[in-house]
């Protein structure tokens, strides 16, 4: 008798991670970039986020394919507040996909080039580059005396035995993240998950780099003394609908200091996904401006 | 159809006398369109760059073990993959000449 065998379909999604602080709603930037999300890469969204901030998105709830509550963890304290970044290694467990792109709520997703990431590797993939607009010469960021920063902001894995040992390790390095502070030489404290991510890949890795393990274009920032504004307006359709048309050219505004002068420096950039460092530029962004 | 207030950047630029910057805008193109000219194809990661065109251009074999950008050797069906990466050099770099020529008009 032949057998047949059931193909098997994959699901693919996107996992936000928002608790809001005192000083931000990530909540808000979750529901604009989920939308973004749904819009440009086509894919469904799971929010993981605490009791409170979810509260706040209940009318927007049907942005997301599930929310998903977990107990924030408020131990991180940043600039006198709690900035609640703890617990990204969760990620693995938490995720209902067979593929999960893992984003910050700051990243503006612009293009479907984050579908690429699904074909580079089997298990798991990161930014290890950057590219600072209006700064194309900066270096890139090194974690203390060691490795140089690989970043959290776009992760893809797959659900793999090597990536549930990824992010296992993820969740010890944060737990003993003072020690590897003092190992790496750098300054602990405030718990950054780029610095976690790189540390428990490079352990995972045997402190070898796995060329597979690094997306092969730079993670491109607006960062310091760099601004940037939509160029035209969002459009929602109809005006209460769930169908956006999204702008997709942005401004960046450079001020470029010599002699302790400042000059003004401009380019215009359209159809291509950024970070934005700073959540006030994000968040003027979101709101059309 | 629904729109909100939005800045209008041409003024902030005006308003701020701010100078058009070609390197940075060459700069972000050519990061724009790196990441369009990666495939993954055949078991593997490939740049449609000029170089791996030309490479695979230059046998007449049928299969063919090329290195690909993870430094791993993969046996590919070559014309299949000459195919591919010639159709997405074309294209992206049809797109990148049309923004760059734009770009030069700010000169």
């Amino acid at each position: 008798m032949e057998r047949t065998r059931k193909k098997t379909v994959k699901t693919r999604g996107v996992i936000l991670f928002a608790f809001n602080s005192s000083k931000y709603n990530y909540a808000d930037m979750a529901v604009y970039t989920a939308r973004r999300i749904a819009t440009f890469l086509e894919l469904p969204t799971t929010l993981i986020t605490d009791v409170d901030t979810y509260k706040t998105i209940l009318d927007v709830k049907n942005v997301f394919d599930s929310v998903i509550e977990v107990e924030p963890d408020l131990t991180n304290i940043k600039d006198q507040t709690s900035w609640i970044n703890k617990g990204r290694y969760q990620a693995y467990e938490l995720s209902p996909y067979d593929e999960t792109l893992v984003i910050d709520v700051d990243y503006l997703v612009n293009s479907n080039t984050l579908l690429k990431t699904f074909d580079l590797s089997d298990t798991f993939c990161c930014h290890s580059n950057t590219h600072m607009l209006m700064h194309p010469e900066a270096a890139q960021e090194k974690m203390g005396y060691t490795y140089e920063t690989l970043w959290a902001t776009v992760i893809m894995f797959k659900k793999s035995n090597r990536a549930k040992q990824i992010f296992e390790t993820l969740e010890m390095v944060q737990n003993n993240y003072e020690h590897y502070a003092g190992i790496h030489s750098f300054i602990g404290g405030v718990y950054r998950n780029d610095y976690g991510l790189t540390i428990a890949l490079k352990i995972v890795n045997g402190h070898t780099d796995v060329p597979s393990d690094y997306i092969p274009w730079n993670l491109v920032h607006v960062g310091k003394n760099t601004s940037v504004y939509a160029n035209q307006s969002d459009a929602q359709v109809p005006v209460d609908g769930e169908i956006w048309d999204f702008n997709t050219e942005f401004t960046i505004m450079f001020d470029h200091w010599k002699k302790s002068k400042v000059r003004k420096e401009y380019m215009l950039i359209k159809d291509m996904d950024f970070h934005v460092m700073n959540k006030d530029l994000f968040v003027g962004i979101m709101n059309n401006g | 159809m629904g729109v909100l207030f939005t800045m209008d950047t041409t003024k902030l630029i005006k308003d701020a006398k701010a100078r058009f910057s070609h390197n940075s805008a060459k700069a972000y193109l050519q990061e724009k369109y790196k990441s369009k000219l990666v495939i993954a194809e055949q078991g593997g990661l490939w740049n449609a760059d000029a170089q791996t065109i030309g490479f695979l251009n230059s046998f007449s074999d049928e299969t063919l073990v090329v290195i690909d950008t993870f430094d791993n050797p993969v046996k590919v069906d070559r014309s299949k993959l000459l195919e591919s990466l010639t159709k997405t050099y074309n294209n992206v770099m049809t797109e990148w000449n049309s923004e760059w020529k734009e770009l030069e008009r700010k000169r």
